[in-house]
């Protein structure tokens, strides 16, 4: 996924954000997928209205997708050399997220924490390393001031109320069967 | 969903009955202009505005269906058969949100001038004497919060979007704005209802919710239009045959089997 290569035009669905929510203050933030949206507090509010309308949330995040840097197996494999980098150049923070199972999940990837590098490359060397031993099917780098998060203070209005809302839950809408019995007698397999 | 009934107040017959014409006005208004954002559905002009007016839409029928619930316990009223088997004639709605629902910009704004009102309006509420009303405005005032976040949002950035986006907006507040004092012009049981503390007083609550509206219309540039020219009828009246129109829309799945349990 490069950088730009899926962003839709800015006049018609606005640019893609990644979100990532945490469901209980015992998880981690965890990427759930993207909305498009005109800038950072409509990426939000937007992120909110997708992924937290119906199960729990604590918090959440958007970043530009345009900012995070994303490596498949395959290519944390086959690493190109790094770019040399300028030393006068300020170390860069990084949220790294890590896809560590192919389980079936409504998730894509894991925060697992944070990193800083000259160089995107550096980043991720640090990644790779804070990571020894765990199982990376798929990493992120997120370039970190470019996160929007929810404002802890709206907590409750911003995601309370999605935990009454029964309704929206797909196992309340049971339907009925009353097909009669012999309507189905004799009619061949 | 209705309060306990051993926690309920008594109230006067007089009392009772004006309480209860609020109530209608109240749930009336929700219920409407959920239906109208529900137009939206499958057309809004993103994928995720989409899912967000739908949410709002949602929301707003939700509140309708709290405020039947204190009228069921008021009066009996079964809500089902206020909203799907009433006739227009028999509604309390503002004109505002019997309008059509137009493009997004008469939607955005309308939604906002409504949230303005309710983010003024529920916190008089969860003062009132009549616990029931104060608990379930408390409910609703949670929800508004971010409505009015979400239409705020669009205020500002269709009056500083583009030439068309501002043109479109205009159009909309010279249509929306004189339908204002005919949201917040009082029924004639508020008064009593006033004295006993159970409803917010008509005149100060209005100077509020015009104050806070126009604050934030100058705010992003917007000259605020002239006043109607001429008074529209109460909400006992309709302008004209828009909700009518709607609610053979709305009515008509429930009216073709009244019999049906569920659907």
């Amino acid at each position: 996924m490069s950088a730009d290569s899926t962003d839709l035009s800015l006049d018609s669905q606005g640019a893609r954000w990644e979100v990532l929510k945490k469901d209980t203050e015992r998880k981690p933030h965890q990427a759930v997928g993207s909305v498009h949206a005109a800038d950072p507090e409509h990426a939000l509010l937007m992120a909110r209205t997708v992924f937290a309308r119906r199960p729990a949330a604590v918090s959440m995040w958007v970043a530009p997708a345009s900012r995070i840097h994303t490596f498949t197996l395959q290519e944390l494999e086959d690493l190109p050399a790094d770019e040399p980098a300028d030393p006068s150049a300020e170390p860069r923070a990084y949220l790294v997220v890590v896809k560590t199972s192919n389980k079936r999940s409504m998730t894509f990837g894991d925060l697992m924490g944070e990193v800083e590098g000259r160089t995107v490359r550096q980043a991720l060397d640090a990644a790779l390393q804070s990571l020894e031993g765990q199982p990376v099917l798929a990493l992120w780098l997120v370039e970190k001031d470019s996160v929007v998060r929810s404002d802890p203070e709206l907590a409750d209005p911003w995601f309370g109320p999605a935990l009454d809302k029964t309704y929206k839950q797909q196992s309340v809408y049971s339907s009925r069967a009353t097909a009669k019995k012999d309507a189905t007698e004799g009619v061949p397999r | 969903m209705s309060a306990d009934t051993a926690d309920r107040p008594t109230l006067a017959a007089e009392v009772s009955a004006a309480l209860a014409e609020r109530l209608t006005a109240l749930a009336d208004d929700e219920l409407v202009l959920g239906h109208r954002n529900a137009e939206w559905t499958g057309h809004a002009p993103l994928l995720e505005e989409d899912i967000a007016i739908a949410n709002v839409a949602q929301d707003e029928i939700g509140h309708a269906v709290l405020w039947y619930g204190l009228l069921q316990d008021l009066t009996g009223q079964d809500p089902d058969r206020l909203a799907f088997f009433r006739h227009a004639d028999g509604f309390r709605t503002s004109v505002l949100v019997e309008r059509p629902r137009g493009d997004w910009a008469f939607t955005m704004l309308r939604q906002f001038l409504f949230d303005s009102y309710e983010a003024e309006l529920m916190p008089r509420l969860m003062r009132s004497s009549y616990a029931p009303l104060s608990e379930v405005a408390a409910k609703v005032n949670r929800e508004e919060l971010f409505h009015l976040r979400h239409s705020a949002l669009w205020l500002e950035r269709l009056a500083h979007g583009t030439d068309e986006s501002r043109r479109r907006l205009e159009d909309a507040l010279a249509v929306l704005w004189p339908l204002m004092p005919q949201l917040l012009r009082p029924l004639p049981g508020d008064e009593l209802l006033s004295r006993e503390g159970i409803y917010p007083d008509a005149g100060e609550l209005a100077a509020a919710v015009m104050a806070r509206v126009s604050r934030e219309l100058e705010a992003v540039g917007l000259a605020l239009p002239p006043a109607a020219a001429r008074e529209l009828p109460p909400r006992t009246e309709r302008l004209d045959d828009q909700l009518a129109h709607l609610l053979a829309e709305m009515q008509s799945v429930a009216r073709a089997d009244p019999e049906a349990e569920s659907w």
